[in-house]
């Protein structure tokens, strides 16, 4: 007994030394090299390419086209491809490219359903014609175009096959593919005599049977500095270049969702998400955008200037450019183009394509309280009233896996959970929410009814010999539902009912982990290629899109479990293009060092640039303690998530705000309480967002497209198009280094100093806040009242922050809805417009008065409005309709008694819900 | 035995009970004096009144006037709109209270008599009378707890006064004891060494006589006896090396975690998922309770809210800890003896004690009696010394110090055990050498004051850690360098001491 005891204590050692010095296993996963189709593809030399375009025609308003090889004698191996290019409204080019299905062959690839969204059909242009053109630099090769939009048209050369996209009015190129010619498309074949497809990989061996399948192609970004997206990956949003001149061995970009065990905060490689959608910007402040709608594992090189000097392909223009390289395992070229112009126009573009985010509850949008584990309800009991005793807000309480009996999701342990519905009633009497954990892996257990139901109908995915798929996750021995098939999502859906899942109650939201999907003894900790899907879909051609799928399904579940009149929440850690519709996404497991408080922000801003707008990083790191500074810096910089969550590790110390002295706890309130006044604006930009895509946390440079120095710039963001924040990245900072946009002022959040933009400020750091401006010319909606949650500050009255710009001027939006139902989809929400000038504040309604045939209505009044940049001088204002007078007084900046002082009309008592004006005598 | 912790003899936090039946003598506050304790309200008399901290003045017709003035939430103490502010709660029937103002009208009923929900959205019920009452009755079944507990507490002092006395007369006795004996075994040692002389002499006679072969083979028996007798020490010795010894690592441990090639399926699933538990193997995984690993050290009060919410929570849980009778062992001393022997041993004293308090003198004198009367036989013979003679002398040596190594043991662990500090009256003195067990799910949590604590789930155990002291001015337990948390430090854990 002792001896074991000794040898339980020197495990622990061993796993803390591993720790510290190599935690990430990198050999456990495949690099390149590993990755025949990747190799193959990367060795490939530009202009290996000999496929041109052949039989050009409109047909079905399309442009179509067969490309065959140009030597004769290669035709008879390689069969042709059938191309064909759309145009559909705001500047999208569709390029498809696939096996030809009449020529039968032996299986049909995979084509990612239920992405692409169904509006985006209606969107589509009929082409009428198409004109041939014999382009200059082009010597005998002929190029077919057609219209793309007004200022923009796609161009199909015939030989070498390439596609691209060039404004009108100057032929220049904005994207294209296939300009260095390395375009390849492995065919499916039969196997040939005695060669062997399989692939192995640390004991696993992938059987392949169809083998050989990949695709690869270069895409070029004309006047492009850099780009951007194509997450999830932990390093700069700026992507760096993988090969070429002064880039040192690099492994490309991998799209390939997995769970990686202590992610490092600086790699190209895959993590827990993959979105194929790429934007450039560059000087010219023009912004374009790529997306290969494919699920296959991908790999992506940014190739550095001058990769390309010495393959004497001679490009045709001599536009700054940014060349990168695509390649896939399996699929078809699904490729949109977005032209652009500016970097919210891409954006749109992209979600016309595959979605706006979906617009969350208000609750959701506040600060949720989780770790793994609460383990009890009286843990649960103690930790929220913990939360009261030190007037320190927050909306949502998690468990983790821990919670249910023995990982069989949709249950609970009946000893540690006796009463779920009581003790999520109490939580609801406080205004607040719970969430519970729901992963894919089933419990492989005939007394669980889930995998006994799951199993009797076929629904889970099957092994390569046709078996039910038998992993090990949490549970166990598990099995994964087959969620591509639309009704495995709608049985899924179905168990998110009150009635099915025992003890939920109607503040009860949920959270899909572990849907990569990971598998512990998998290759690569996930499932294995040869996996089988409906119809025979193998798990390689769908891999990234099953915690997709997976995430759509409890959605669409808790859309239907409230009968369709309450918005869901969910949280999910795998996604992929399109999952912005179904809820919101964090970046996983990070740990608890200042390194990953960094790269949460490149990483946050990727997401948002490539349509999750609603996402985050587990504030204070999900792997061990993070010291109290960083605790606090994290908790600083978290407010500005669009999802704050503080999250941890069951391994590590509990970390609750109170946990760390009077100070730190006051700063962490503080840090809260921060994100609580911007409830509205932040409920603001999620709407926006909803209708623009536009996401709520933004570079710098798609507010200030054309300020060069903001372009790799990601210390900092901007929330909204009013807010610039940078977070405090090291230990005992005492300075920053703030770079401030633009030729305009911005106004410090706590003491109202303005500073001028257009330059670098070296600014002091305390430990009260990371830097955060107001940019002059905007109006700011707050709620400066403290509650326990934000469902009790549904009443409160607003305070509005006007920063005013150069001329004495600024505007600024409010939208408010129920924060809960669907009716605002019908028109039930108030939408108003601020805009200060000559001395007066208008509210103007924007909500459009017909759309609807609900109506939102809110007693809310403003009790205050500050004025930065304004003069002290006047006494009163004068407010409209009423013929009111209100007094103008100098007020704090924020309440409490700490920071800056401003002008500040006192109690002008005017309703958010009205038009009104408010003039300053 | 199945003992109650009762913890309650712990410094008596003195409470001064007011029954909360005070309602102030002045009429009805006017509307503007919502929130305001009635022994404030006439700082808010005059027309101008100053925030509280200094600050700012303000009007009375800023007083409650929903928008916040003061930084410091003085003009605002009956509204939400100061986030500093403070509502006062009359509460008639029960006691009064203080607020938070972000509770003011958000809907919720925090005051018993409702009176934080005055806008009329919500209608709160006043429960103060029931609440009052119940309040009343828990208080009434405190004070009596708390009566119970100082009783308890004075006998446990008493109790400790008397097993202190008694410990200290058996150290003094002990100690003669040892003298007497060293002197003892001194002589025996001495008559050792001449026989050993002697037989040397006697041998070297016999070479003359016999072979020189024959001699080798009678010399080497008597001398290994010597070697024998001095064996034990060495033995003890070697033991010691070889516990020791346990802790460097077993590498092919080591080499398992490293490699997850070549596995089964069940066991690589099983090895992936404990990376994120930190468990070896298996499909339960180990929650790792937060007063585990707590490190807040020397951080003040307000910070410990982290071990007293674990602490609260066994509380709340109506844990209670189990002393078992079994004596603890003392894993720290590795003596040779095995944990049984021990106990029986130590028992045995305890057992024994009374009475040799009483009656060790004369047990002594006997002692040195018998060792003179042997030692005064063996002398007289003159002759050369029989077998028999040699070995008896050599028995009565190894009898002796057995019995001083066995006194000195017990001293140097009476010695040991007075260095502590057993509060300030002494009063956990009779906590040394018990533990206490406490069950929380799977978890049996087994706390020995003075030595170590130890967390049993099934068969396995995990050390939380080694007596460090007492803290929180004794109502507190600390044990710190327990096993290591995987990813994280040295376990260590809190108990805090709670009257029920």
């Amino acid at each position: 007994m002792k001896m074991k005891h000794l040898k339980v204590s020197l495990i622990f050692l061993i796993f803390l030394a591993s720790q510290t010095v190599h935690s990430w296993k990198k050999d456990e996963f495949r690099n390149c090299n590993q990755t025949p189709f990747c190799k193959r593809a990367r060795s490939r030399k530009p202009g290996a390419c000999t496929l041109i375009a052949h039989d050009v025609s409109i047909s079905d308003g399309d442009l179509t086209a067969k490309l065959i090889p140009r030597a004769p004698h290669d035709q008879d191996q390689i069969k042709p491809l059938t191309l064909s290019l759309s145009a559909y409204q705001d500047g999208i080019m569709r390029l498809k490219i696939d096996e030809d299905p009449s020529l039968d062959p032996s299986k049909k690839r995979f084509q990612v359903p239920d992405v692409v969204i169904p509006e985006f059909e209606t969107k589509k242009l009929w082409l009428q014609s198409a004109s041939t053109e014999k382009i200059n630099g082009d010597d005998g090769s002929l190029s077919s175009v057609v219209y793309l939009s007004d200022g923009y048209e796609a161009v199909l050369r015939h030989d070498p096959f390439e596609v691209y996209v060039r404004d009108k009015a100057g032929k220049r190129r904005v994207i294209s593919l296939n300009s260095h010619g390395l375009f390849d498309f492995e065919q499916l074949r039969v196997k040939k005599g005695d060669e062997d497809w399989e692939e192995r990989f640390r004991g696993h061996t992938d059987t392949r049977p169809y083998g050989p399948q990949s695709i690869s192609f270069d895409v070029s970004f004309y006047g492009s500095d850099f780009v951007y997206g194509i997450p999830e990956h932990a390093t700069s949003f700026a992507l760096k270049p993988t090969r070429g001149p002064g880039v040192e061995e690099s492994e490309p970009y991998r799209l390939f969702n997995l769970d990686v065990f202590e992610y490092v905060h600086d790699s190209p490689f895959g993590i827990y998400g993959s979105i194929p959608f790429m934007v450039s910007h560059g000087k010219s402040g023009k912004s374009s955008g790529f997306f290969w709608l494919n699920a296959a594992e991908m790999q992506i090189d940014v190739l550095a200037n001058g990769w390309d000097a010495e393959d004497g392909i001679l490009m045709p223009t001599k536009q700054g450019r940014i060349d990168t390289f695509w390649m896939s395992e399996a699929g078809i070229v699904d490729t949109f183009f977005f032209v652009g112009l500016g970097p919210k126009d891409v954006v749109k573009q992209y979600m016309s394509v595959t979605g706006l985010p979906a617009m969350p509850q208000l609750f959701a949008t506040a600060y949720h309280q989780c770790r793994w584990n609460y383990r009890d309800e009286e843990d649960v009991e103690n930790v929220d009233s913990k939360f009261d005793e030190h007037d320190i807000p927050y909306d949502v309480l998690w468990l983790d896996i821990d919670h249910t009996d023995g990982r069989r999701y949709f249950t609970w342990d009946k000893l540690l959970f006796p009463h779920p519905d009581e003790m999520q009633r109490k939580l609801a009497a406080k205004g607040r929410h719970m969430v519970t954990i729901v992963d894919p892996h089933i419990k492989r257990d005939n007394s669980f009814h889930l995998h006994k139901d799951a199993t009797r109908r076929g629904y889970y995915v099957k092994d390569a010999t046709g078996k039910d798929y038998d992993g090990w996750c949490w549970p166990g021995s598990s099995s994964y539902p087959d969620m591509l098939n639309p009704e495995i999502r709608s049985w899924w859906g179905e168990k998110f009912s009150y009635e099915n899942y025992i003890g939920s109650t109607p503040s009860l939201y949920i959270w899909n982990d572990m849907n990569e999907p990971s598998v512990f003894n998998g290759p690569e900790v996930t499932m294995p290629r040869d996996a089988l899907h409906l119809g025979g879909v193998e798990h390689r051609e769908l891999h990234n899109a099953y915690g997709y799928y997976f995430h759509m399904a409890t959605a669409d579940g808790l859309v239907k479990r409230g009968d369709g009149e309450d918005r869901p929440f969910v949280l999910s850690r795998a996604f992929f293009a399109g999952s912005q519709r179904h809820g919101a996404v964090w970046t996983g497991d990070n740990s608890a060092d200042w390194d990953h408080l960094r790269v949460s922000v490149p990483m946050i801003l990727t997401l948002g640039l490539t349509g999750m707008s609603f996402s985050g990083a587990d504030v204070g790191g999900y792997f061990g303690n993070p010291e109290p500074e960083l605790l606090v810096r994290w908790y600083q910089l978290g407010a500005y998530y669009p999802f704050f969550r503080g999250h941890a590790h069951q391994d590590t110390r509990r970390r609750e705000p109170w946990l760390f002295g009077e100070r730190n706890r006051e700063l962490m309130r503080d840090a809260i309480r921060v994100r609580y006044t911007l409830l509205p604006y932040f409920y603001t930009l999620f709407r926006e967002a909803n209708v623009s895509g536009v996401p709520v946390l933004r570079p710098l440079w798609m507010e200030f497209p054309f300020d060069e120095a903001a372009f790799s710039n990601d210390e900092a963001f901007m929330l909204g198009n009013s807010l610039l924040v940078q977070g405090v990245y090291s230990e005992r900072a005492k300075h920053a280094f703030v770079y401030l946009p633009a030729k305009e002022s911005w106004y410090d959040l706590r003491t109202g100093t303005a500073y001028t933009g257009g330059e670098i400020h070296k600014l002091e750091v305390s430990e009260e806040s990371i830097p955060a401006f107001q940019r002059a010319g905007t109006i700011v909606p707050r709620k400066d009242r403290f509650r326990r949650s934000s469902t009790q500050m549904v009443l409160d009255p607003y305070t509005l922050v006007i920063a005013l710009n150069n001329s004495q001027a600024a505007e600024g939006e409010l939208y408010i809805d129920d924060g809960k139902s669907f009716d605002f989809m019908h028109g039930a929400y108030i939408h108003r417009r601020f805009v200060f000038s000559n001395g007066q504040l208008t509210s103007l309604n924007m909500a459009s008065s017909s759309l609807g045939r609900s109506r939102f209505s809110s007693d809310c009044i403003v009790e205050r409005i500050i004025l930065l940049g304004y003069t002290p001088g006047p006494k009163s204002a004068l407010v409209e309709p009423g013929n009111r007078k209100a007094e103008i007084e100098l007020g704090p900046l924020r309440l409490g008694g700490r920071g800056g002082a401003a002008v500040t009309i006192r109690k002008p008592g005017v309703r958010v819900a009205e038009d009104w004006t408010i003039k300053i005598l | 035995m199945k003992l109650t912790l009762s913890f309650t003899f712990l410094s008596l936090a003195i409470f001064s009970f007011i029954i909360p039946s005070h309602v102030s003598s002045s009429s009805l506050p006017s509307v503007s004096f919502v929130g305001i304790p009635p022994q404030d309200e006439d700082y808010f008399k005059d027309e101008v009144i100053k925030c509280k901290n200094g600050s700012k003045k303000f009007t009375k017709t800023q007083l409650n006037d929903d928008f916040c003035d003061c930084p410091d939430g003085t003009d605002e103490p009956g509204t939400s709109a100061c986030p500093q502010g403070k509502f006062y709660c009359r509460n008639a029937g029960h006691s009064s209270s203080l607020l938070f103002s972000s509770r003011v009208n958000d809907g919720i009923c925090d005051c018993c008599d409702g009176s934080d929900e005055y806008d009329g959205k919500v209608k709160c019920p006043n429960t103060c009378w029931e609440a009052g009452k119940a309040a009343r009755e828990k208080l009434k079944k405190k004070i009596e707890m708390y009566h119970e507990g100082v009783a308890l507490r004075k006998q446990e002092i008493e109790q400790a006064k008397q097993a202190i006395a008694r410990d200290k007369a058996e150290l003094l006795g002990l100690k003669n004891e040892k003298e007497v004996l060293e002197k003892v075994v001194k002589q025996l040692e001495e008559q050792i060494q001449k026989l050993k002389q002697r037989e040397l002499l006697e041998k070297e006679d016999k070479i003359k006589e016999a072979s020189n072969e024959k001699i080798e083979n009678e010399k080497s028996g008597p001398e290994e006896n010597v070697d024998g007798q001095i064996e034990p020490l060495k033995i003890s010795d070697v033991e010691k090396m070889g516990l020791s010894g346990e802790s460097p690592s077993d590498q092919s441990e080591k080499d398992e975690n490293e490699s997850t090639e070549g596995l089964s399926r069940e066991e690589l699933g099983r090895l992936i998922a404990s990376r994120w538990t930190g468990k070896k193997t298996g499909d339960q995984v180990e929650e790792i309770d937060p007063a585990k690993s707590d490190h807040m050290g020397n951080r003040d009060k307000e910070e410990s809210a982290y071990e007293s919410s674990y602490d609260e929570h066994i509380d709340n849980n109506a844990l209670q800890f189990n002393e078992k009778t079994q004596k603890h062992q003392e894993k720290g001393r590795k003596d040779a003896r095995d944990a049984e022997d021990e106990e029986s041993v130590a028992e045995d004293r305890e057992k024994s004690s009374d009475i040799a308090t009483l009656s060790h003198q004369s047990w002594l004198v006997k002692i040195q009696e018998t060792a003179q009367n042997f030692l005064q036989s063996v002398n007289l013979f003159s002759a050369p010394v029989a077998n028999l003679d040699a070995n008896q002398v050599r028995k009565e040596y190894d009898n002796y110090t057995a019995k001083l190594s066995d006194i000195e043991l017990r001293i140097s662990s009476l010695t040991e055990k007075f260095k502590y500090d057993f509060g300030r009256e002494k009063e956990f003195y009779l906590f040394y050498d018990r533990c206490f067990e406490s069950k929380q799910d799977k978890y049996v949590y087994k706390v020995c004051p003075f030595k170590d604590a130890i967390q049993e789930e099934g068969s396995s155990e995990t050390r939380l850690g080694n007596w460090e002291k007492f803290g929180n001015s004794y109502r507190m337990m600390m044990f710190s360098n327990g096993d290591g948390c995987w990813n994280g430090p040295d376990r260590s854990l809190k108990v805090t001491f709670i009257c029920g």
